[in-house]
């Protein structure tokens, strides 16, 4: 146990100081609505940066670890600690927290309550990536959910209502799995405590983890857009706000992954083996289909939605490798890919503030309108094509081996399922960003220099960790290894 | 003597606030403002005798009447649902107004009968008080002014409760011919010997049918939309948290006697809990009238509880407490909305709650949260009420039931989100002016929203006295 300043807390508060602070703001004050926003995304960040450097990837396992007993006839903890699979989540978190606030700073309409809920979904999803403690994990995966609702419902646009209800029912119907997956867990251990690591430690009978994987698998896979589950997934993001899509694609989504590692596989290791060949099926088909389906769409935020469906199923495939490259390539391949749909949602959301469409017919040569969101943009694509010098490159290259060692046929498929979509990819950036220039908007502004500093924050992300991948692998790495250990 | 005096203090507070009501209710010309104070000054003295009386032990009137902290939790419960009913009369604009201080006296007298249920061991001792508190509710049911609706809700309820109140007498008399007294003691030592016999097991469950009828399980829930929607909304109101309560704390008491021995009895018990979670959800998604919607979510709510009861362990019966708990507190605050927007005591059809988001925000915010606490969303009490009943169906081994009644919670939120919806994003048809919200009921709304995310998120007190109260009753 660390005596030390409660850092874990302290990111965990933050956002939840926010939210009560905001409601307690008169109404009107906007301006105060959204510093104390920026704060509590700017103590987030600074958190979660310290962590990622101090954390002591030589020593590896649990650290900054909080323990503490909550309920104790039932076994409940407060349990809060980092490891290599967890922490790279909760800096994604963090960034797409602050450029989402940053992003959403021009927002008119109902200013107070958008925030609450936004800081509310937040502390949610820090609650999950933090929690080791299974009662709470699930206590905080549905906070993180329900705030989507009045979130796409308020300030959403196409179909906002029947997107916001369908997201929020697939998605408790995915948590109706969950909940008695982890309560039968819980009896199966005999250990009546709720604490994932002790329940892991001593191992669960083969029986047990055959039923939980498949509870933790089809429950959290829902959020994780595995198909044939993922229908929820484009309509949700196409009808959410900006912010709401880049936090809800860039993290959200990976809850359900993190969810199917930390949980499924981390309790059900032996479970996993008999579920993994449909599992990589299911990942595959998704890869596939999504990239597919985006190849028609028209719609800009529908072509990042379903290109989403078909990246988490590059993490799903990973996960279904059971392998120290390919759970390590999922790990990767989440921060990544939420680092970079953050960066393709936050360039929609400001061609389609400036435009008020997102129909790739309509739009057409923006890259001499707008330049800057342009190039935001286009950035995002390369990276979600694999572009090499950029972050999912080596996640998806690591994916991509370990795949096609454990399932040659579904490997290759996978890889064409890319092609394809790099295909779509580039189709799109013709047809919006150069070809004939749509005359209605020659004065649709480009980005601030101001608004510049969230996307290039974004940018400047999967720069870094394309040409620096070690230093995300290094700490991923000592995080999957014990987990790849419980395999064998 | 004095020593027994505190043993009922509870009871005596009620029966002396009876009283004081009544003389209250003889003058020809009241002044309503000085009777609905009296009236809530007295309650809070019984709040504070509730409180007393937590931790009083000891048995009145010849063992017939146990006072334990299982009786006693339920009869603090009472009180604090009484309370926060009578804290939301102050305009009675759905009842007459000569009627009001009856109206305090009926839900006293009502709370009264319900206290001495949670006490009584002893089944005609019990059957008293079941009848005390029914009457008192045949009463208010029909006390309502203006259209006239409210005949017939009062005559079904009343005549659905009497023949409930039969069937429950004549399954007492099952019982008593079965093991030959009607001490809830002496039945629990011999009915396990007798349980095997058909004889004992349909006066068991006749005499549970009386108490399922309260909680308006499957099948006797028909009474609950059309009473919920023709009774004045306090009274709903009162009917929705009070009454459940104390039905809960006597079907904790009966199925006790069985000890689960009876593998029949849990079929029945099992199939009434499914077919009451399912049936409530599934009716409860086309109504258009709030109170008719929220009837059917406590036939929904029936099951859940019955979840915890059913598998009659400790763990069972404390998270069945912790639910009625739970289901007090975030069907009140539902219900309080209700009363708060039906300024005029009309009925609530779900499109009038059109723009509440603007028209009293903080009464948004609390419907809200009561309905996502009602649909089980975390960080809210009634999920924390949810997971422990689900934990202790799970921890007896019906997988599937918890199962289907996560399905059914996903189910549920389907119609909450509806009202969510109503209130949040429906624009109302013509212009509405704002809610006046008073001080007392904005300390109110935010006392509830506090409970709800408190005791959701810190269960661990209310749950050790939960589990330290059902260690008396086996």
């Amino acid at each position: 146990m660390n005596a030390g300043f409660p850092y874990l807390s302290a990111i965990l508060l933050a956002p939840a100081l926010g939210m009560l602070v905001i409601l307690l703001l008169p109404h009107g004050n906007q301006r105060a609505v959204r510093w104390v926003s920026l704060v509590s995304a700017v103590i987030c960040l600074a958190l979660s940066v310290y962590l990622y450097a101090a954390y002591d990837r030589a020593a590896a396992g649990l650290q900054f670890v909080e323990r503490a007993s909550w309920v104790p006839s039932l076994g409940i903890f407060y349990y809060l600690a980092v490891d290599g699979i967890n922490l790279p989540m909760v800096l994604l978190t963090s960034i797409v927290f602050f450029t989402g606030v940053w992003t959403m700073w021009d927002l008119q309409h109902r200013v107070k309550e958008f925030f609450a809920l936004m800081l509310l979904m937040v502390v949610g999803v820090y609650g999950v990536f933090l929690s080791l403690d299974l009662f709470f994990l699930f206590v905080w995966y549905d906070v993180s959910l329900f705030p989507m609702y009045p979130l796409i419902a308020i300030w959403g646009s196409t179909r906002k209502e029947y997107g916001a209800l369908k997201l929020t029912l697939y998605l408790l119907a995915g948590s109706a799995l969950v909940l008695p997956g982890i309560l039968y867990v819980y009896f199966q251990s005999g250990l009546f405590t709720f604490d994932l690591v002790q329940i892991a430690q001593a191992g669960l009978p083969v029986e047990a983890q055959y039923l939980g994987f498949f509870l933790f698998l089809f429950g959290f896979g829902v959020l994780a857009g595995l198909w044939p589950f993922h229908t929820w997934s484009p309509v949700g993001h196409v009808a959410a706000p900006t912010a709401v899509s880049m936090i809800h694609a860039g993290v959200l989504m990976k809850l359900g992954a993190y969810g199917v590692l930390r949980v499924g596989m981390f309790l059900c290791p032996q479970g996993l083996g008999d579920w993994s060949p449909l599992f990589a099926l299911l990942a595959t088909v998704g890869i596939v289909y999504g990239a597919f389906v985006g190849l028609a769409q028209t719609d800009l935020k529908y072509v990042i939605g379903y290109s989403s469906v078909s990246h988490m199923g590059l993490v799903s495939l990973g996960l279904a490798t059971m392998s120290q490259g390919g759970l390590s390539g999922a790990v990767f391949q989440m921060f990544a890919h939420g680092i970079m749909t953050a960066l393709f949602f936050s360039s929609v959301g400001h061609i389609y503030d400036r435009t008020h469409t997102k129909l790739i017919p309509e739009l057409g040569g923006m890259a001499k309108v707008m330049p800057r969101a342009s190039f935001f943009f286009i950035l995002a694509a390369l990276a979600g094509i694999g572009v090499p010098c950029l972050a999912s490159f080596w996640a998806e290259l690591l994916v991509f081996i370990a795949g096609y060692r454990a399932y040659p046929v579904l490997g290759v498929c996978a890889v064409l399922g890319l092609v394809v979509s790099a295909l779509f990819m580039l189709r799109v950036v013709q047809k919006t960003f150069y070809g004939v220039k749509n005359e209605r908007f020659a004065q649709a502004g480009d980005m601030t220099m101001v608004m510049i500093v969230p996307r290039a924050l974004l940018a400047g992300t999967i720069l870094l960790f394309g040409l620096l991948p070690r230093l995300a692998l290094d700490l991923i790495n000592t995080g999957v290894a014990p987990l790849v250990g419980m395999f064998k | 003597m004095a020593g027994d005096l505190l043993l009922f203090l509870p009871e005596a507070a009620c029966l002396l606030m009876a009283l004081a009501l009544f003389g209250l209710s003889l003058p020809r010309v009241q002044d309503q403002r000085r009777v609905h104070s009296w009236t809530m000054g007295l309650s809070l003295v019984m709040v504070a005798a509730g409180l007393a009386g937590l931790f009083q032990e000891g048995s009145l009137f010849f063992e017939a009447y146990r006072v334990d902290l299982f009786s006693q939790f339920f009869k603090l419960l009472l009180a604090v649902a009484l309370f926060l009913v009578l804290s939301i009369c102050r305009q009675l604009t759905g009842v007459e107004e000569r009627y009001q201080p009856e109206f305090f006296l009926f839900l006293t007298t009502c709370t009264l009968g319900m206290m001495l249920m949670v006490s009584a061991v002893e089944l005609m001792t019990l059957y008293v008080a079941l009848e005390l508190s029914s009457f008192s509710l045949y009463i208010l049911v029909p006390l309502r002014s203006g259209d006239n609706i409210d005949v017939e809700a009062g005559v079904k309820y009343l005549f659905i409760g009497i023949t409930a109140s039969c069937v429950m007498l004549f399954g007492m008399s099952y019982i008593f011919g079965a093991v030959h007294s009607t001490y809830l003691a002496k039945i629990a030592a011999t009915l396990p010997l007798w349980i095997h016999q058909p004889g004992a097991v349909i006066g068991l469950l006749l005499t549970l049918s009386g108490l399922l009828f309260k909680l308006a399980a499957f099948p006797f829930h028909f009474w609950a939309p059309d009473v919920y929607q023709g009774a004045a909304n306090q009274v709903t109101t009162y009917i929705a948290t009070a009454s459940k309560a104390a039905a809960v704390a006597l079907l904790i008491r009966l199925t006790a006697l069985s000890a689960g021995t009876s593998l029949y009895l849990l079929d029945v018990l099992m199939a009434l809990c499914v077919a009451s979670m399912t049936l409530g959800n599934l009716a409860a998604m086309v109504q258009s009238d709030l109170k008719r919607m929220l009837a059917y979510s406590s036939v929904a709510h029936a099951g859940y509880v019955l979840m915890g009861v059913l598998t009659m362990t400790r763990l069972g019966y404390s998270s069945a407490m912790f639910y009625s708990l739970a289901y007090m507190v975030m069907n009140f605050a539902a219900f309080m909305v209700v009363v708060k927007v039906a300024s005029g005591g009309q009925d609530l059809k779900i499109s009038d709650l059109a723009g509440l988001h603007r028209r009293a925000p903080l009464l948004a915010l609390t419907l809200m949260l009561a309905l996502f606490s009602l649909a089980g969303i975390p960080p809210t009490v009634g999920f924390t009420g949810k997971f422990l009943v689900f934990a202790a169906a799970m921890q007896d081994g019906h997988f599937w039931l918890v199962l289907v009644g996560m399905i059914n919670a996903t189910l549920s939120l389907y119609y909450y989100l509806m009202v969510i919806k109503a209130a949040y994003l429906a624009e109302p048809a013509g212009p509405r002016e704002a809610l006046a919200v008073s001080g007392p009921t904005r300390a109110l709304n935010y006392a509830l929203i506090a409970a709800m995310v408190y005791l959701g998120l810190f269960p661990r007190q209310v749950l050790e006295l939960a589990e330290q109260a059902v260690r008396n009753i086996f």
